[in-house]
């Protein structure tokens, strides 16, 4: 048996880890005690430049700032409230936006108009044929098309059961955040449901792509609509149930009840678009007020509520679900044939000019202003999004309130952050 | 399109308008001097026939040749959208004055004007970036903007900046290569 | 056979030599050693010394140990009590864990868990497991000792809570004559854990939880220990032994039907003080991430994790013993029953025999009819081992069905944990299902209705005791 060589040279050392990267050497990094500042805490590690910027973080006696996000189990999506606190009682807020931002309007700049619609998908995930009829109708204006009749219904349908789905998320995540385990799962097997039968028209189960200028990318087939009457059958008493989950709930409805009160006044002075402004009193609806595609045709209501609170928010939400249910109804009811989608040349090239197209979306008013040049991709393509003038109303709503009610007004304002940061 | 609502706002504005009202389709836009914003979205707010108390839009734009803004307002008593571009700002110092006193929702909107174009709007108490990092020195949406110059001047490649309220102009190598000029209007 | 690289061949030639030489344990000298080195050197041949000497002397002393222990027989019993509390713990975790998994999913319209066991039965032993093998590091700025000591201390004062608990007639921990202030007193202490956890945390979302939750458990101790003193009043003792004797009988004897408003009270504060939902914002996850146990990860998490379990347990356990008669069935049984015939002194250790006989017996009949039917589908040594679990539950249940009628404290056991466990469902059943309540609508209500209501309550029950002059007034 062979023996074992000698050793010859002295055991080597353990490796160690290699020495991390110290913040101290980095010259990128501008650490904190480097700013000087008299405030207790650092924050922001800038010197603060506007007016605001300046109340805000100064800070009395007795209270502190508190990061709520970008990392948080519940704002909706990378927002960042940097809340100022006396204890439990918020002070001040400052929303920072932007963890989200992805250059919509500039990718949309340089790329055709097909691919346009393509890209603005993303903006309000959970309810994406918003973004696209509101481009698409600005697009229209530019181009002067005229849509098949066919194609309208077809796109109201659409967009009114992405309505019920967007507002059935809604229910769940406000629920959520105020620790209900329950209605969020189902609200997820209901939307489950009609992202399966729009997933069965077009394609996808969230960023459809599925609106073009001129029409629609496909017509209805069997599976949709078995899908869609199979739901509709039963749409009216599953929403009851849901909704009745937390309506009758004695825990939920005094915690959104008379919390985050946002008066005529303030919502108006706020741009504050949809079920929040409708909430507060304001029956403006873009499909009453300014209507597009076949809605002058269909009857619904626009319902409104006087309180302002985050209960009627979500209550406002509920019956905007029966109205849009109504409204499917109606459409499958009326749905004329023809073609779905008008005859336009393959390369697009509107003459210059200038167009403003405006759908009402579940959270509120999606603009999109288009600008052509000529040529075959916008000149500048700029999208209002609801979200955001909703969200501004934050730092207005807050003060006053308790921490833990900062979910309970957030979340009832339904702000979807892929539309607030672009 | 709403004559009635052309008629109206020659009666009001008049001297304000600079060029035609343009009319196409549900929209009706009209131009205005910078300097005469405060007035114009006073008078289209308060008059009892014009009451325009939405507003649906504030945006910038950048025409490569000079820089606009442009706000979208809604009334009740009209069934048009109104579009008032305010032009021109320079591109070199872009001011315009700011709506926050009759809508406060417009000050995250200047905010994303400034933002992305550099505008900046007097009378905005808290006019500072909102999508990007506090510390940024370009212009997004600006037409001269180029992201290979814009990544060169970036802390990725060890350049620390803490921006200044208004950050000179930054002018391309090649003209010829990111700007797209629009054609007159 | 293509000829590798010139560097390859270099390479591998070092790593063997240096695997070579690292393998070796060749010691030359003392100086030359590394630190671990010579820790081993010193520390082994010490343990080994040490185990050696314990067991000689053990196996020589062996005598008097068993006379001191027989002389101090209640030691004996306390220390065995303890160690079997402590370790009954992790099981009982483990299974309200998993209840709650699976409950709640149920109610949410999912499955739960269904991967990891039968039915997704090894899920939190996989959980317990987990946290085991976390790394343990306390983050930057914490006050180290305090931050260690939090979770201990919430374990503890929770598990110590047990030692009073009579799980059926004899077996309990202590039978202290102040049995149920000495339970207020131990379950009070883990407010201190969850205060220190949330301080010593250097986290604001920490501060936030541990404060709202000290502040949440202090106000509902009142109603909590103020709607207790009726049954006390009823029972005439303290002690939770006696109570549970005070309510023997029929199901008609139990408290509840005597004291229902303090029921009521009692289970509100109790879901409060357990920090369960719809009073869990000291754990909010949509407003503070974690609250006190944000920074807190591995077995220091599992510690506090297991303490919440173990309090959901143990309020439950408690409502049980004051309320529901502890461990007396519902009605009146002609039980023990005296199983005469299978006297187990007449046979002896033969039992063990003949139940091992059954089992072998039964394993094969079973698992040859599986195999025989689904042969098919069935391999020979998987329908063997399913014989052998059908054979096995099939005899248990047998064993445990003549404990049962043979034995008091098998039925009062089984009694206990049935009411305990239906508690324990209405805990989980009411965090499926209730929303968070806000923290001053929480105080507001502690202090505003539950404590004139069990001050009402305990007036009421007092004069009653006083007025119909029941046995306990004297």
């Amino acid at each position: 048996m062979p023996t074992r060589p000698a050793r010859t040279s002295p055991r080597p050392k353990r490796q160690r880890a290699p020495e991390q990267h110290r913040s101290e050497d980095d010259p990128r990094i501008m650490l904190d005690r480097e700013v000087s500042s008299d405030l207790y805490e650092p924050i922001p590690p800038y010197p603060t430049r506007t007016e605001r910027e300046a109340e805000f973080y100064t800070i009395g006696d007795g209270q502190m700032f508190l990061n709520l996000g970008p990392q948080h189990p519940a704002t909706h999506g990378v927002l960042r409230l940097v809340l100022k606190l006396s204890g439990e009682q918020v002070v001040d807020v400052d929303p920072v936006l932007g963890y989200l931002h992805r250059g919509v309007e500039k990718i949309c700049e340089n790329s055709d108009y097909y691919h346009v619609i393509d890209q603005v998908d993303p903006l309000e995930y959970a309810s994406a044929l918003f973004q696209e009829w509101a481009a698409v109708l600005a697009f229209e204006k530019l181009m002067d098309v005229e849509v098949p009749p066919r194609a309208e219904y077809i796109r109201v349908l659409s967009a009114e059961l992405l309505r019920v789905a967007s507002h059935t998320l809604f229910m769940g995540f406000l629920a959520l955040d105020m620790g209900g385990l329950t209605p969020i799962l189902y609200s997820f097997i209901e939307r489950d449901e009609i992202v399966e039968m729009l997933a069965a028209l077009t394609g996808a189960r969230m960023l459809f792509n599925y609106f073009r200028i001129g029409g629609v990318n496909g017509d209805l087939n069997h599976e949709f609509m078995s899908r869609l009457g199979d739901w509709m059958s039963r749409a009216a008493k599953q929403t009851e149930a849901s909704t009745g989950l937390l309506n009758e709930n004695e825990i939920f409805v005094r915690r959104a009840r008379g919390v985050g009160v946002m008066d005529r006044e303030m919502a108006l002075r706020f741009g504050v678009t949809g079920g929040n402004l409708r909430a507060s009193g304001v029956p403006f609806d873009v499909r009453r007020a300014h209507p597009y595609s076949v809605y002058p045709q269909l009857d619904f209501n626009v319902p409104t509520r006087l309180e302002g609170d985050s209960l009627a928010r979500y209550l406002i939400r509920m019956d905007e679900v029966r109205e849009s249910i109504k409204i499917i109804d109606q459409c499958l009811n009326n749905m004329p044939d023809g073609p779905v989608m008008a005859k336009l040349p393959r390369l697009l090239r509107p003459h210059p000019g200038r167009a403003w197209g405006a759908v009402e979306g579940p959270r509120g008013m999606l603009g999109v202003y288009a600008i052509s040049d000529g040529t075959d991709q916008p000149f500048r393509f700029r999208i209002h999004d609801p979200s955001f003038m909703n969200l501004e109303v934050v730092p207005h709503l807050l003060p006053g309130n308790l921490l833990a009610d900062t979910m309970a007004i957030v979340s009832s304002l339904d702000p979807i952050m892929g539309g607030i940061d672009k | 399109m709403d004559r009635t609502l052309k008629r109206r706002l020659e009666a009001r504005l008049g001297a304000q308008i600079q060029g035609p009202i343009r009319q196409r389709h549900d929209q009706t836009e009209i131009r205005i001097q910078p300097g005469d914003v405060p007035d114009v979205l006073r008078t289209l707010h308060d008059s009892v026939d014009l009451r325009f108390e939405l507003l649906a839009d504030l945006a910038g734009v950048d025409t490569g040749r000079e820089m606009q803004v442009v706000y979208h307002l809604w009334s009740e008593t009209s069934p048009d959208w109104l579009r008032i571009i305010a032009e021109p700002l320079s591109r070199e110092d872009p001011r315009c004055p700011s709506a926050t006193f009759l809508w406060t929702g417009a000050e995250w909107l200047e905010r994303e004007a400034y933002d992305m174009f550099g505008i900046v709007f007097e009378g905005n108490r808290d006019l500072r970036r909102i999508f990007m990092p506090p510390d940024y020195t370009s212009f997004p949406l600006r037409k001269d903007f180029l992201l290979p110059d814009d990544a060169a001047r970036s802390p990725g490649e060890g350049v620390r900046n803490v921006e200044r309220p208004f950050a000179p102009a930054v002018v391309a190598d090649d003209p010829a290569a990111g700007i797209r000029r629009a054609p007159a209007s | 056979m293509r000829a590798l690289p010139a560097t390859f061949r270099e390479q591998a030639r070092a790593a063997r030599a240096y695997a070579v030489e690292s393998r070796a344990f060749a010691l030359e000298s003392w100086a030359g050693a590394s630190l671990t080195d010579r820790l081993a050197l010193i520390l082994v041949p010490l343990a080994l010394f040490l185990f050696v000497g314990a067991v000689v002397s053990a196996v020589v002393m062996l005598g008097p140990t068993i006379d001191f222990l027989r002389a101090n027989l209640p030691l004996v019993r306390f220390v065995v009590a303890v160690v079997g509390i402590l370790v009954l713990t992790i099981p009982t975790a483990f299974l309200l864990i998993y209840m709650e998994l699976k409950v709640i999913a149920r109610m949410n319209l999912r499955v739960g868990p269904n991967r990891v066991g039968p039915w997704g039965a090894a899920m939190s032993v996989v959980h317990g497991l987990k946290v085991l093998a976390k790394e343990d590091f306390a983050p930057t700025g914490v006050d180290v000792p305090v931050f260690t000591l939090a979770p201990v201390v919430t374990f503890l004062a929770s598990v110590m809570t047990l030692l009073v608990i009579p799980f059926a007639p004899g077996i309990f921990g202590q039978d202290f004559n102040i049995g149920l202030l000495f339970f207020f007193a131990m379950g009070g202490l883990s407010v201190l854990g969850l205060l220190m956890g949330g301080w010593a945390s250097f986290n604001k979302y920490s501060l936030l939880g541990g404060l709202r939750s000290a502040a949440q458990i202090v106000s509902y101790e009142i109603p909590l220990t103020i709607s207790v003193v009726g049954v006390i009043l009823l029972a005439g003792t303290m002690s939770l032994n006696h109570i549970a004797l005070a309510q023997s009988g029929s199901a008609l004897d139990w408290f509840v039907f005597k004291q229902p408003l303090a029921v009521l009270i009692f289970f509100i504060a109790a879901t409060a003080e357990a920090n369960r939902t719809p009073f869990d914002l000291t754990e909010a996850d949509s407003e503070i991430v974690a609250g006190f146990s944000t920074e807190y990860s591995g077995m220091r998490f599992g510690f506090f994790y297991f303490a919440e379990y173990v309090n959901v347990f143990i309020i439950s356990a408690l409502i049980t013993t004051l309320f529901f008669g502890g461990w007396t069935a519902p009605f009146n049984w002609p039980w023990p029953y005296n199983l005469n015939w299978l006297d187990a002194s007449g046979i002896g250790a033969a039992w063990i025999l003949i139940v091992g006989l059954a089992l072998l017996v039964a394993t094969d009949i079973l698992g040859a009819a599986i195999w025989l039917f689904r042969g098919r589908r069935w391999s020979a040594p998987s329908a063997f081992g399913m014989g052998f679990l059908i054979a096995g539950a099939g005899v248990t249940v047998l064993i445990g069905l003549a404990c049962f009628i043979a034995l008091d404290w098998v039925q009062g056991i089984f009694w206990f944990m049935v009411k305990t466990y239906i508690f324990v469902f209405v805990f989980v059943w009411m965090r499926g299902t209730l929303p968070r309540v806000r923290v001053d609508q929480l105080m507001g209500f502690a202090w505003k209705w539950l404590l004139p209501a069990s001050l009402l309550n305990l007036f009421v029950t007092a004069a009653a005791v006083i007025i119909l002059n029941l046995p306990s007034a004297r």
